[in-house]
């Protein structure tokens, strides 16, 4: 029986481990990966302490720090799938690769995952031109016609990513405005290459050839309600976020959009022995920092609360 | 052993950890940089019906993405 089970290994897991251990709570860390969503980053530029780091040494220097603990399990390459309350109020999680743990608490690190459109096509051509990772694949796109779906800073990010490889990139924006940094937003709204289809939502993504692959895709102006096709050879889908809080929403509370409910001054959930803090939380600013201080701030709580008992 | 080949992008962190991996556990492996080798591109399609990096082959069995259980698996490790 553990103490403490932390679920992931973003920078606010890896803080909890971290305290967990030099608190000498018995605990055990379930991640598939180091470094959360900033892993794949080209620079990370606001990390406290760091002039600049790119995500993949971010993940590093984190997954070191954590494996430099004494006294802390870490069980990596796999993921929690379900989280059992049982009678005596202990809890019993399962992990996808089949190994099943006693804790006496939780704490949800779990972050978030890309949000896909939901359009016929998006899955059939998952890899043969619609594209969730820019960073990785922009590179394939030399000389294309591409649309960039998003008005966030991921995909401003996005199109300045794909402007140094495709010929041609649409901006699809559901909104009359774009959110991402104002210096980015005149880069590429000023670039030739670059047309925005504003209030625009794809309705469809089609493919041929052999192999298939993306050749074009079927929008829709949700103002005039006008439908119209595009030929293209990629779609990078950049829509933002959805919390990873789908093995607990029967145990805790969450919010319209998935977000675990906290108590910002002590991170615990709605369910008792149950805490969670970073993206997967309904904290106001997703930030590596910010996980950092609200998964600490959790580890703490939890050891007054093991103090108590 | 079998031959490992690794098809990648410059800016693809999936690529990076892969190559990781092999590297720690002393796995030979060749790469290619699909970026900008365009034959290589068009194995790696043919080999794996799709776009995206990395394409890992392991005497012929293709793996897309960085998987280090199924890597284990066909590399015959635990």
């Amino acid at each position: 029986m553990y103490d403490l089970i932390i679920v992931g290994g973003g920078p606010g897991g890896v803080a909890a481990g971290v305290y967990a251990a030099r608190k000498k709570i018995k605990t055990a860390l379930i991640t598939d990966s180091f470094g959360g969503q900033s892993l794949v980053s080209n620079g990370i530029e606001n990390w406290i302490g760091t002039k600049i780091i790119s995500g993949f040494d971010l993940a590093k220097s984190l997954e070191e720090h954590l494996r430099a603990q004494a006294g802390i399990d870490i069980i990596d390459g796999d993921l929690v799938a379900a989280v059992a309350k049982r009678d005596d109020g202990t809890f019993l999680v399962t992990t996808k690769n089949g190994k099943s743990l006693e804790t006496k608490y939780i704490l949800l690190t779990s972050g978030s995952r890309r949000k896909r459109l939901g359009v016929p096509g998006e899955d059939q051509f998952d890899g043969k031109g619609v594209v969730f990772c820019t960073t990785c694949d922009a590179p394939l796109f030399g000389g294309k016609t591409v649309a960039v779906v998003g008005g966030g800073n991921s995909a401003l990010e996005g199109v300045e990513d794909l402007l140094q490889y495709a010929s041609k990139i649409y901006l699809i924006v559901r909104t009359e405005v774009l959110r991402g940094d104002p210096v980015t937003q005149e880069k590429v709204k000023s670039h030739p290459n670059v047309e925005i289809l504003w209030n625009t939502v794809i309705e469809e993504i089609h493919g041929g050839g052999e192999p298939q692959f993306v050749n074009g895709i079927k929008y829709k102006n949700v103002k005039t309600g006008e439908e119209k096709e595009l030929s293209l050879d990629g779609v990078f889908v950049e829509i933002g976020l959805t919390p990873n809080s789908d093995f607990v929403k029967d145990l805790v509370q969450l919010n319209e959009v998935g977000h675990v409910v906290v108590d910002h001054k002590t991170q615990q959930t709605s369910a008792a022995g149950i805490w969670a803090a970073g993206d997967v939380s309904d904290v106001l600013y997703d930030q590596n920092n910010i996980s950092v201080g609200d998964a600490i701030k959790a580890t703490l709580n939890i050891y007054d609360k093991i103090k108590k008992s | 052993m079998d031959k490992v080949t690794i098809y990648s992008t410059p800016t693809c962190v999936y690529c990076k950890m892969a190559k990781e991996f092999f590297t720690k556990n002393n796995v030979a492996y060749e790469e290619f940089n699909v970026a900008s080798d365009l034959k290589a591109r068009e194995d790696m399609v043919n080999k794996s019906h799709q776009l995206g990096v990395p394409v890992i082959d392991i005497g012929g069995k293709v793996v897309v993405g960085f998987d280090q259980k199924t890597l284990e698996g066909l590399l015959g490790m635990k």
